[in-house]
C-alpha cells in the first residue's frame, strides 16, 4: 500500500462484550507506546458493549491518525470467538493474518433455536476465502490453565506478540501486563500471556 | 485501570496513552477549572468517571454528578457567572435537556471561563438519535470548537477557556464518538491552581434576563460573536495544509480521515482544517474558496460547514464548485471512515482507491448469514427477572413504555417489554398519554438514575392528573449503562462523599402515590409475578398511579464485589437426569450464560458466564436447575 499506511500496523480485535476485548486493545497499545511507537486505539462503549458483538482497533506506527481500520486493511485480525471472527473477516488485508480462539460462545439466538451456529469447517472455509494465514487454538482452555477464564484476553495478547507481526517484545508486553492489573492477578495474567505467546509461535511453525 | 491517579500526576512533559475523555479530564486540571457538573452520557462518560475519583485530591475543586443535564448546566453556569472557570459535560441528547439554560446563558454571558462539552454520536452507537449539536452553537450564538483527536481534546480545551474569558461567553466544545473513544499518546502540561471561595458580585441587570435586560443582551451577544469571528480569522486552530488544485474543508475526526485518504491515494490537495466551527472564519473560507475550482467538504452528519461555504461563495460571488452532501457525494447519516472519504475522492478525481473495496464487498455478501449477537441484558441482570415477571403477570398484553438505560434491551425477544420510548423519563409520561386514549393496562419501567434525572415531573403529573399507570422502578443501585456512576439514590456524591441517599419509595409516597411497594426480584419469582398482578389490578380499580420499586444491585457490581472478596455463592447446574429438554429456560429468559447441548438438546449453564442470580431455577417446570451443595 502507499505512503501513509506503509509503516503502520493495523490490528482489529473482535469478540463478545465482556470477554476483555477493550482491555486487550489498551494494553497492546500501551506496550507499543512503551516500545517507542505512535499508537491509536478505537473503542466503542456503552450500549454496544452489553454482551453483544464488539470490535476494537489498534494502529501502531508513525502515520496512524484516526482510529478506524477499513475493510481490507488489517494486518492482523484477532478473534476471541469463531463467528465473531468471521463477522469481521472483511477487515483483513489480502494475505493478512487471522488469529482466532476456537472456543464457541453460543449466541442467544442459537440457544433459542432461532439461528444455527455454522459448523467449524464452514467457518474456516470462509475465512480462507480471504486469507490462508490462520492461527487457531482454544484460548479459553489456556486461560483456565493459567488460572482463570477471565485471562482469555491476556492469552490473546501473548498470541499477538507470538505472531511476530507487532513491534512489541515479549518482555515489554509482560512488563505492561504486570503494571496494568492488581497485584493478585499478576501471576495468572503473566502465565496467560506466556501460554498465548508459545501457542502462537508453535502454530506458526 | 488506575487512570484517575495517573491523571493527577504533576509531571509536565510526561506522555501517556489517553482516551480523549481522559484527556479532557486532565485538561480540567491543567486549565484550573474550579467546578464541573454533569449527568453521565455515553460517549462522554469517562470524563466524569475520572473526575469523580480525581476530585477529592484536587485543592479547591468541586465535582458533581448532577441529577440531569439541565441542572448540571445551571450549576456550572452559575459558577462561571460568579467568576471561576467551570465545565458542563453531556452527550448530544443531553444538550437537548439543557437547551433552556443554554440559550439564556449566552445572553447573560460569564465572568469566568466556561466550556460546555457535548459528545455527539454519529452512527448512534449508544444514543437514541444522531442529532447534530453544531446547530446549537449557531442558534444560541455560542462559540464552538471541535477537536479531531485526544491530543487536541486537551490542547484545544485550554484555548477554549482563554477564548471564553476574552469573549465573556461559554464555549461549546463538540466531540464525536470517534474522538471521545479514541486513545492516543497525550503529553501532560503544567497544572494551573484554582482560586478558593470568591465573592459573588451582584449585577442583576446583566444576569437576570427579564425582557428589558434581555433586549439589551441580544445585540451585545451578536457583537460578541462578531468579535469572536475576528479571533477565529486569526486563530491557529483554523489552518491550511498541503498544496493542490483540489480544496478540502473539514473539521473534527473527519480531518484525520482526509489526511489518511489523500495520502493513501497520493492526491495533491490543500486542506482547510477548522478547529473553531462557530463563528467560522468567513474571510479565511472565502479566500480558500477563491483559490480553488473545486472544494470538497468533509463533515459527518448535517451539511453544516457546507452550507456556510455555499453561503459565503454566493455572498462574495466566488465561482467555485462546492462538493458535498448536496450532490450526494457524502451521506447525512452515520459516521465516516477513511474509506468513505477515499470513495468520495475517487468520484471527484477519478483516482483509484488503494484497496479494491468492491471486490471485498462482493465477497462479504457471499458469506453465510451468521447468527446475530446484539447487545442484551447481562447474565445475572436483575432486570431480566423483573421483566420476566411483568410479562408473566400481564401475559404480554399490557403496553410497556420503556426508558433510557440498559433495560431498553428488553425490546428483544423473548422479553419484548419495550413498546415506546422518546427520551429520559418518557416511560412515565408516555404512559400518562396512553392511559387516556386506550383501555389497555400500562406498565412503565424506568431505572433508578433515570427516575431522579427526569422521572419526578412525570410522577407528579400522574398523581395530580390521576393517570391509571403502573410504574416499576428498576433500581439496580447505580447508573449502569454509562459505567456505574452514583445518583441521588446511592448515597455517594461526585466528590466521593457518603451522604444520606434519597429513598425512591418514600419520594413516591411524598409525591402522593397511594400504592407504593418494594420487592427484591431474586427472592421469589412467584412472589414477583403476584406483586405485578396485584399492582395492575389495584391501578385499574382505583384509576390512580402505582409504583413498585424492584431493588437489586447491577450484576456487574455484584460480580466485581465477588471478585474483590473472593466469596461466591455455590454454582448452578442443569441436572441432565431431570431436564426433559423442554427449552423453557432458553426460550423465556434468553440468558447469555445458558445454551443448548446440540446432542441432547438439554440446557447447559456456562459457569464462566453465569452470575449466579438463580432466576432460571424458578423458570424450570421440572426443577432440573439446581445449586451445588455448599
Amino acid at each position: 500500500m502507499s505512503r501513509i499506511n506503509s509503516n503502520t500496523v493495523n490490528i482489529a480485535i473482535t469478540g463478545v462484550g465482556g470477554q476483555g476485548v477493550l482491555s486487550l486493545a489498551e494494553i497492546l497499545a500501551k506496550a507499543a507506546l512503551e516500545s517507542g511507537f505512535n499508537v491509536r486505539v478505537g473503542e466503542i462503549h456503552g450500549m454496544a458493549q452489553r454482551g453483544g458483538h464488539v470490535v476494537c482497533t489498534v494502529r501502531i506506527g508513525e502515520n496512524a491518525r484516526g482510529p478506524i481500520v477499513d475493510p481490507g486493511s488489517a494486518h492482523l485480525l484477532v478473534g476471541f470467538e469463531p463467528i465473531e471472527t468471521l463477522r469481521e473477516i472483511q477487515l483483513v488485508k489480502q494475505d493478512g493474518c487471522v488469529l482466532m480462539s476456537s472456543h464457541v460462545q453460543h449466541p442467544v439466538a442459537v440457544s433459542m433455536g432461532k439461528a444455527e451456529y455454522p459448523n467449524h469447517k464452514e467457518i474456516i472455509k470462509n475465512i480462507r476465502n480471504y486469507t490462508d494465514r490462520i492461527i487457531e487454538f482454544d484460548a479459553l482452555e489456556l486461560a483456565k490453565k493459567a488460572g482463570s477464564s477471565r485471562a482469555l484476553n491476556m492469552v490473546m495478547l501473548g498470541a499477538i506478540i507470538g505472531t511476530g507481526l507487532v513491534p512489541v517484545t515479549k518482555e515489554t508486553a509482560i512488563d505492561v501486563v504486570r503494571t496494568s492489573f492488581p497485584k493478585r492477578f499478576e501471576q495468572i495474567n503473566v502465565a496467560a500471556t506466556k501460554f498465548g505467546l508459545e501457542k502462537a509461535q508453535a502454530c506458526k511453525k | 485501570m488506575a487512570k484517575p491517579k495517573e491523571l493527577l500526576e504533576d509531571k509536565p512533559g510526561k506522555e501517556i496513552l489517553l482516551l480523549a475523555n481522559e484527556a479532557i479530564a486532565r485538561g480540567v486540571l491543567e486549565a484550573g477549572v474550579r467546578l464541573v457538573a454533569l449527568y453521565p452520557g455515553t460517549p462522554s462518560s469517562e470524563i466524569g468517571n475520572n473526575l469523580t475519583f480525581m476530585a477529592p485530591h484536587i485543592p479547591n475543586f468541586y465535582f458533581e454528578f448532577s441529577t440531569n443535564e439541565k441542572v448540571a448546566l445551571e450549576v456550572a453556569g452559575a459558577a462561571a457567572v460568579a467568576g471561576v472557570r467551570s465545565m458542563m459535560v453531556c452527550k448530544g441528547p443531553g444538550l437537548n435537556v439543557a437547551a433552556d439554560p443554554f440559550f439564556s446563558l449566552a445572553y447573560v454571558g460569564v465572568r469566568g471561563g466556561m466550556v460546555i462539552v457535548v459528545a455527539d454520536d454519529p452512527s448512534m452507537w449508544s444514543s437514541q438519535n444522531e442529532n447534530d449539536s453544531r446547530y446549537y452553537a449557531l442558534m444560541g450564538n455560542m462559540p464552538m470548537m471541535e477537536p479531531a483527536d485526544p491530543i487536541e481534546s486537551k490542547s484545544m480545551l485550554l484555548e477554549a477557556y482563554k477564548f471564553s474569558e476574552e469573549l465573556e461567553l461559554p464555549v461549546l466544545f463538540r466531540t464525536t464518538t470517534r474522538v471521545n473513544h479514541t486513545r492516543a499518546p497525550v503529553k501532560f502540561g503544567e497544572i494551573l491552581p484554582r482560586p478558593d471561595k470568591i465573592e459573588f458580585e451582584k449585577e442583576p441587570f446583566r444576569f437576570v434576563p427579564v425582557p428589558a435586560v434581555a433586549r439589551t443582551r441580544h445585540p451585545w451577544l451578536l457583537g460578541q460573536i462578531e468579535k469572536a469571528r475576528k479571533l477565529s480569522e486569526k486563530s491557529p486552530l483554523n489552518f491550511t495544509e498541503g498544496k493542490g488544485d483540489l480544496g478540502i474543508i473539514t473539521s473534527g475526526v473527519s480531518y484525520d480521515y482526509v489526511i489518511e485518504a489523500t495520502s493513501s491515494m497520493e492526491i495533491e490537495a490543500e486542506v482547510l482544517k477548522l478547529g473553531i466551527t462557530h463563528p467560522v472564519p468567513e474571510k479565511m473560507i472565502t479566500d480558500f474558496l477563491s483559490r480553488h475550482k473545486q472544494v470538497l467538504i468533509v463533515e459527518e452528519l448535517e451539511p453544516y460547514l457546507e452550507t456556510h461555504a455555499r453561503r459565503l461563495a454566493h455572498l462574495n460571488k466566488v465561482s467555485v464548485e462546492i462538493l458535498g452532501k448536496e450532490q450526494g457525494i457524502f451521506s447525512r447519516t452515520y459516521e465516516y471512515s477513511p474509506r468513505i472519504v477515499m470513495d468520495a475522492l475517487k468520484a471527484v478525481t477519478t483516482r483509484n482507491t488503494p484497496i479494491n473495496w468492491e471486490e471485498i464487498d462482493k465477497k462479504t455478501k457471499e458469506l453465510p448469514e451468521l447468527p446475530p449477537r446484539p447487545p442484551l441484558l447481562c447474565a445475572g441482570c436483575p432486570h431480566r427477572a423483573t421483566y420476566y415477571a411483568i410479562r408473566a403477570a400481564t401475559r404480554g398484553k399490557a403496553i410497556y413504555p420503556s426508558d433510557i438505560g440498559c433495560y431498553t434491551l428488553s425490546i428483544a425477544p423473548p422479553l419484548e417489554t419495550a413498546d415506546i420510548l422518546f427520551d429520559m423519563g418518557s416511560s412515565i409520561t408516555t404512559a400518562c398519554g396512553l392511559a387516556e386514549v386506550t383501555d389497555q393496562d400500562i406498565v412503565a419501567t424506568i431505572g433508578d438514575s433515570t427516575f431522579f434525572a427526569s422521572g419526578l415531573p412525570g410522577i407528579a403529573n400522574a398523581v395530580y392528573n390521576q393517570h391509571r399507570i403502573c410504574v416499576i422502578v428498576l433500581d439496580n443501585r447505580t447508573t449502569a449503562m454509562t459505567g456505574h456512576q452514583p445518583h441521588p439514590g446511592t448515597g455517594v456524591t461526585g466528590m466521593q462523599k457518603h451522604v444520606p441517599p434519597l429513598d425512591i419509595a418514600e419520594v413516591c409516597k411524598g409525591l402522593g402515590i397511594r400504592y407504593v411497594k418494594t420487592v427484591k426480584p431474586f427472592e421469589s419469582m412467584a412472589g414477583l409475578v403476584a406483586e405485578v398482578r396485584e399492582m395492575v389490578k389495584w391501578t385499574r380499580e382505583n384509576h390512580s398511579p402505582s409504583v413498585l420499586v424492584s431493588i437489586e444491585p447491577c450484576a456487574l457490581l455484584t460480580a466485581a464485589e465477588r471478585q474483590r472478596t473472593g466469596e461466591s455463592p455455590p454454582k448452578y447446574y442443569v441436572d441432565s437426569e431431570i431436564c426433559n429438554a423442554c427449552k423453557r429456560c432458553l426460550n423465556r429468559l434468553s440468558c447469555p450464560a445458558m445454551y443448548m447441548n446440540p446432542e441432547t438438546e438439554q440446557a447447559v449453564i456456562d459457569e464462566t458466564l453465569c452470575n449466579l442470580c438463580g432466576t432460571c431455577v424458578s423458570v424450570c417446570p421440572q426443577g432440573a436447575i439446581k445449586q451445588e451443595d455448599t
